[in-house]
């Protein structure tokens, strides 16, 4: 029985969802790397006093499960000694963080002497330590061999800034000015989330406010469960392909059995045994998947709450498998790889529960970090991600194409690239091209997304880059009877361009230097299509021509649409073309 | 005002042109005609011949007596909407041709797993972009020469194309513009009829797809705003206007046509951007500085809320989708309006708008050929609206004609009384009114209940006492030039020109260059100067500079705009906006570095000439308290399980300040129709306003 002053609830979920912006915002702006404040990737949200997740913003999927058991884990860990003015902080996936690259950072809210939220806010840092610059290290064979963990701990305590254990962390950075700017940024975030929730708590007081936000996880649930019941009871499963992106131990699968009944869903993964190289997923990195193929199916529209996930089941298989991994296991590039594979496996289970709601894959991360000293200023040290290198294609659907540069799967549009000038501001580089790819979005009768390339050249010092993720193998996959011809311009790439001209192309991870006048090279793969290429529309496929999103070959081959070399249809050809397939 | 008589303020809606004629007694006089969107001259010469006659003088005397024409205008705004701006090429730099397709890869929130959120309409297709070699860098020097022979091409291209409008934007025009100034010397001389602007001119500060965006964007409009400056300025010359008609920006300052033919992408919002300031000047006697204005005409809804007496401005963000970096004042618009237009979906549901009627052919009850039911038709039907009645000088209103198209299009297929379907159709439309408050109020944090309501537009006064039930507002006002309140803000405004650039430079005592930075805000105080004295104003005006500086910590991306309160920066005065800028920050995200290094990124300077103000109305109030005696009764429906009420009618302009009325009722102005429901009582203030508060 809803009991709510209905007024008073959309205030309360207006104001949660303010405060949850304005921490976004103060991120954004206060933050040094540009992970953080060009690209967004972080997450915040905002927990009661339970603790369950009561608000997550309209962030990275990345992030949308793993918050949920990490912040319990940490909660736990102190019990009792949590007092006003601590400030917790954690990384470590043994607690349920996702790689140790996403720092975490936990802030009690204390409303007359007790606590009523938290405030949370985990973002990428762009070094963690370890031998590699920006944590990507493919010859890890352990998580010790990755870098810094961090168990949870507290930075501040009643309100005491500790210098020596920020002290310590700092140390073991690179980079270590643009580490403190974003640690500084991340406690500017939770402090201003709390102070407008303090200011909620001054207008409507702590009884009133807690009625709204259980009304509002109610909801949540009962949303979920109604998308649940229209799905017809029974097993469904899908498997999805993980590519050898350098282990050398070929093609592995993770398969997900999801089990509807009524309005509940029991979803348990099956992967193989973990494997001594940086792709395998501890427990909280792998809810994020399950969670993100689940929200790929119920689409729904905010606001997100724990509620949602109540009616939700998982298991993520034994101990000790790759996504479910256990200590020691490395794991750094388990927020891409494996977690989209992950979530394309349940969402290949949900399209056979509900075929009106397939929508074929997105493109998966195939980028790169990189790393140097910059002459511009003082040849300070500098290393990031850049998030540029990992926009992809989205998958298409029955209504319409994929979007271009808008993956990838595991951000689902959240992340940005950021402004070209911004980065080359900001890092001592050139852009020399950042567009569309032709004939990389999915062949279908709706094209899947295009993809992305960007080259980059390092200005007056040489840099490290270092590649990671997957797609370079495997195409995007389609659905509905999409199929691809030109496989090649589909695939992501790295690509190492000597001064001579002269390629290296990479379809593993791989580190390399690059010096000025050399070029690196990065290609994200488009997204997949959706339905039979023969049934897109003669002119659909001609302006794809005339826009360069298809080539003519690819006009011919994918779709059976024949151009003749001034541009012009030809009619009979195509026709008796599309009438042989 | 100085000599001349009059202030006349013509604001051109998507239904009707509104004409506010003020003088220097404190007299304010509304008149209306029905827009003509194919000419808006038509609209203007209907209009000025209403005001003609009233005053006994004719068009030409009285434009002659104006100190100033000041018009505000939806052409852009509506051939953004209708996608009816003109064909744009783009050179842009090799390899960045998809920058304004990638919109930096990001998906808008609110639609993170909705599989059907189409991506955002392209202005300029792939094709069109042409790219072409030549690299500046962040130092502004230059990386390699500029392609002149892919120029060529791209013009010839451009030519076969026919394309109208040419857009340059170049990666660091910004710190080095020779690029795109040989750009533009190489397309004005090969296309000379073709509309050129570039990146460094239209939006000089660092961010390349924001640039980009916001010259295409204005590319696209400014062809379509010339040809209708042109006819503007021509009818007023004509009619012997003392200065160049003045046209309103989006930023809430004035500007001449000869500066808006080229920038149509400063007015895109020019209509509804002067609402917060007539919102506040309607406020102002009643002690009031927190407003929310809701403004209704007859095909849009637009709401703009001022806290404290400032109103927010939206700068590099997003509008209709298009990223638009020159500031702007915030408007939250909807497709709700009097000509709404309900219908019944493909389930069967009822829905209304967003499409409109529009002015042409209007509602049913217009008699100008609607056929399909509008909101004004069941508001007619409700009896809210006199059968008969004149609206605009010229349409006349036929109530059985509203009722028979929602017997016919709506209640008999649904199988309800007319009755129930008209109020549905209220309904329905208050709903997506309310919604639209709670995201400029609710969703920013603001708690509507602590705001005014101001009802604006011909069709507010039906509705807002609704929609302020809804929000929980406690007040309402509604001034008896209501339905002109936007032409209203326009001659309360003053000629504005914003100046923008680009200066990073750390502001460490050991780095800064003074000299270079006063230098630097000279010119823009110069750049403002001249464009206002071109613009015929300097000696007599008050002028005002505002600076305003952004600033952040070495490494950071975004930057907090500081106020500069002096026009020379020297050694102390960089230390004081340094501690500024500490405390801004800490404000604004709870903690400052007061150690960091800072450094300033944009400059951007607004010069202001401040325009006496007409006087403000002042109603005489009477000696002797009297109660309010009604002009008539008509029967009205204020819920559909009620029984017809016969409501007192009461004509507006034989209200008395200070009496006060009990709903339900409905006052009857020239140009308003104010519903008071059951539950709320008005009375009528000396400032013209009409308060309305809930109780007995």
């Amino acid at each position: 029985m809803n009991i709510v002053d209905p007024i008073t609830l959309a205030v309360v979920r207006g104001a949660l969802e303010t405060a949850q912006r304005e921490m976004t915002l103060t991120l954004e702006k206060t933050s040094r790397s540009s992970v953080f404040n060009l690209a967004h990737d972080y997450s915040n949200a905002l927990f009661d006093h339970l603790p369950e997740m009561i608000l997550q913003g309209q962030d990275l999927p990345i992030h949308l499960g793993s918050l949920i058991p990490a912040m319990k884990c940490v909660a736990g860990f102190f019990g009792d000694e949590i007092a006003e003015g601590d400030v917790i902080y954690h990384n470590d996936p043994a607690y349920m963080g996702s790689h140790i690259l996403d720092c975490c950072m936990y802030k009690p809210v204390f409303y007359k002497g007790e606590l009523v939220f938290w405030t949370v806010c985990k973002g990428h840092l762009t070094d963690i330590g370890g031998p590699v610059p920006a944590g990507y290290n493919p010859d890890a064979k352990e998580i010790y061999a990755e870098g810094l963990r961090i168990p949870p701990v507290k930075l501040w305590a009643q309100g005491q800034r500790r210098e020596d254990v920020i002290n310590l962390l700092l140390t073991n950075m690179r980079a270590r000015a643009y580490q403190e700017g974003d640690l500084n940024a991340q406690y500017g975030a939770c402090s201003v989330g709390e102070r407008h929730l303090i200011e909620l708590l001054d207008r409507y007081g702590v009884d009133q406010v807690r009625a709204c936000i259980t009304e509002l996880k109610d909801m949540a649930d009962r949303h979920m469960r109604a998308l649940l019941r229209d799905v017809p009871d029974g097993f469904y499963s899908g498997t999805a392909i993980l590519e050898d992106s350098g282990h050398g131990l070929g093609e592995l699968s993770i398969t997900a059995q999801v089990e509807i009944r009524g309005d509940e869903a029991h979803v348990l993964i099956e992967s193989p045994p973990q494997v001594p190289y940086f792709i395998n997923s501890y427990a909280g990195n792998s809810i994020s998947g399950v969670y993100l193929g689940l929200m790929m199916f119920a689409q729904v529209p905010p606001p997100y709450n724990e509620g949602l996930y109540r009616c939700v089941s998982v298991d993520l298989g034994p101990s000790g498998t790759l996504c479910n991994a256990q200590e020691p296991a490395p794991h750094v590039n388990c927020t891409t790889t494996p977690m989209e594979t992950l979530a394309d496996a349940v969402r290949l289970a949900l399209e056979q529960a509900a075929p009106e709601r397939v929508t074929a894959s997105w493109g998966h991360a195939s980028g790169i970090n990189i790393a140097g000293h910059d002459p511009r200023n003082n040849n300070d040290e500098y290393v990031t991600m850049v998030l540029a290198s990992v926009i992809s294609g989205a998958g298409a659907n029955k209504a319409m194409d994929g979007w271009p540069a808008c993956g990838p799967l595991c951000c689902f549009g959240a992340l940005t690239s950021g402004d070209i000038e911004l980065l080359e501001y900001s890092y001592p580089v050139l852009i020399h091209r950042y567009s569309l790819m032709t004939d990389s979005g999915g062949a279908g009768e709706f094209r899947g997304g295009s993809g992305t390339r960007l080259e980059l050249e390092p200005l007056k010092h040489a840099m490290t880059v270092v590649g990671f993720g997957e797609g370079r193998q495997l195409p995007t996959a389609g659905a509905a009877g999409a199929k691809n011809v030109l496989l090649e311009p589909k695939l992501g790439r790295l690509i190492h361009r000597h001064v001579d001209g002269e390629e290296d192309h990479y379809i593993q991870n791989t580190l390399l230097t690059a010096q000025p006048g050399e070029r690196v090279i990065n290609v994200n793969p488009g997204g997949g299509g959706y339905g039979d290429p023969l049934r897109r529309p003669l002119a659909t496929v001609l302006a794809d021509v005339r826009n360069g999103l298809v080539s003519i070959d690819g006009a011919r081959l994918e779709y059976g649409v024949v151009i003749d070399g001034n541009g012009q249809l030809d009619e009979a050809a195509t026709h008796a073309h599309r009438a042989a397939h | 005002m100085s000599k001349q008589q009059y202030r006349l303020g013509i604001d051109a809606g998507g239904t009707f042109t509104d004409f506010i004629l003020a003088d220097h007694q404190g007299n304010v006089q509304l008149f209306k005609a029905p827009s003509t969107p194919h000419d808006g001259t038509l609209a203007i010469r209907n209009g000025l011949a209403q005001i003609a006659d009233a005053l006994g003088r004719t068009p030409a005397e009285i434009i002659a007596d104006c100190d100033l024409c000041i018009n505000g205008t939806t052409v852009a705004l509506n051939a953004l909407i209708e996608k009816t701006g003109v064909k744009v090429g783009l050179l842009c730099t090799d390899g960045h041709e998809d920058s304004l397709e990638i919109r930096l890869g990001h998906k808008e929130d609110g639609h993170r797993y909705d599989a059907t959120y189409p991506p955002a309409h392209m202005l300029v297709p792939r094709h069109l972009r042409r790219p072409i070699g030549g690299r500046i860098i962040s130092d502004g020097s230059e990386f390699s020469p500029l392609d002149e022979a892919a120029i060529h091409a791209a013009i010839d291209y451009f030519r076969e194309q026919q394309v109208q409008a040419v857009a340059i934007s170049f990666v660091w025009s910004v710190r080095n513009p020779s690029h795109e100034q040989r750009a533009m010397a190489m397309v004005r001389a090969a296309l000379p009829d073709v509309f050129v602007c570039s990146g460094h001119e239209v939006f000089p500060q660092i961010r390349e797809y924001t640039r980009t965006s916001t010259t295409v964007v204005n590319a696209y409009l400014s062809p379509v705003m010339g040809r209708y400056i042109e006819r503007i300025d021509a009818l007023f010359e004509e009619l012997g206007a003392q200065q160049p008609t003045r046209y309103f920006q989006s930023n809430g300052g004035l500007a001449p046509g000869v500066v808006m033919r080229e920038r149509a992408v400063n007015a895109i919002n020019s209509g509804p951007a002067s609402a917060p300031q007539a919102g506040l000047c309607v406020a102002q006697p009643f002690g009031i500085d927190n407003v929310i204005t809701v403004d209704m005409g007859g095909t849009s809804f637009d709401i703009t809320l001022s806290k404290g007496g400032r109103t927010n401005f939206s700068k590099d963000s997003d509008f209709l989708r298009y990223r638009i970096g020159v500031p702007m004042i915030q408007v939250e618009t909807l497709g709700a309006g009097g000509g709404s237009i309900a219908h019944l979906d493909d389930f069967g549901m009822l829905q209304v708008g967003p499409r409109s009627a529009g002015a042409n052919p209007g509602p049913v009850c217009y008699g100008k050929g609607g056929v399909e039911p509008t909101v004004t038709d069941a508001n007619l039907a409700l009896g809210y609206l006199a059968d008969g009645a004149l609206l605009g000088g010229s349409i006349r209103l036929n109530r059985q004609a509203a009722i028979d198209a929602i017997r016919s299009k709506i209640a008999e297929p649904l199988g309800i009384s007319v009755e129930r379907a008209a109020v549905g159709i209220i309904t329905l439309v208050n709903l997506s009114m309310v919604s639209g408050i709670r995201r400029v109020s609710i969703e920013r944090g603001y708690d509507p209940r602590d705001f005014a309501l101001i009802g604006a537009g011909g069709a507010a006064g039906m509705h807002v006492m609704r929609l302020a039930e809804e929000i929980g507002s406690k007040v309402v006002l509604i001034p008896k030039v209501a339905s002109g309140l936007c032409a209203f803000g326009q001659i309360l405004s003053d000629i504005r020109y914003d100046q923008l650039t680009t200066l990073p430079m750390r502001l460490d005592d050991e780095f800064v260059d003074l000299e270079q930075l006063n230098q630097a805000l000279q010119q823009l105080r110069e750049r403002g100067m001249t464009n206002l004295r071109d613009d015929g104003f300097g000696g007599d005006n008050r002028i005002e500079c505002q600076y305003s500086l952004e600033i952040r910590y070495l490494g950071q991306i975004h930057e907090c705009s500081v106020e500069l309160s002096c026009d020379r920066l020297d050694r102390s005065s960089l230390a004081a906006l340094r501690e500024s800028f500490h405390q801004r920050h800490k404000a604004l995200f709870s903690f400052s570095e007061p150690n960091s290094p800072v450094e300033l990124v944009n400059l951007e300077c607004s010069v202001i000439a401040r325009l006496q103000r007409p006087p403000m109305p002042e109603l005489a109030t009477p000696l002797k308290a009297t109660a309010a005696i009604p002009a008539g009764h008509r029967p009205m429906l204020f819920n559909a399980q009620d029984d017809w009420q016969d409501t007192p009618v009461y004509n507006g302009d034989r209200i008395e300040v200070g009496q006060i009325i009990q709903g339900p009722c409905v006052i009857e102005e020239a140009t308003t129709n104010i519903v008071v429901p059951p539950g709320w009582r008005v009375s009528l203030d000396p400032s013209a306003t009409y308060e309305l508060t809930p109780g007995h």
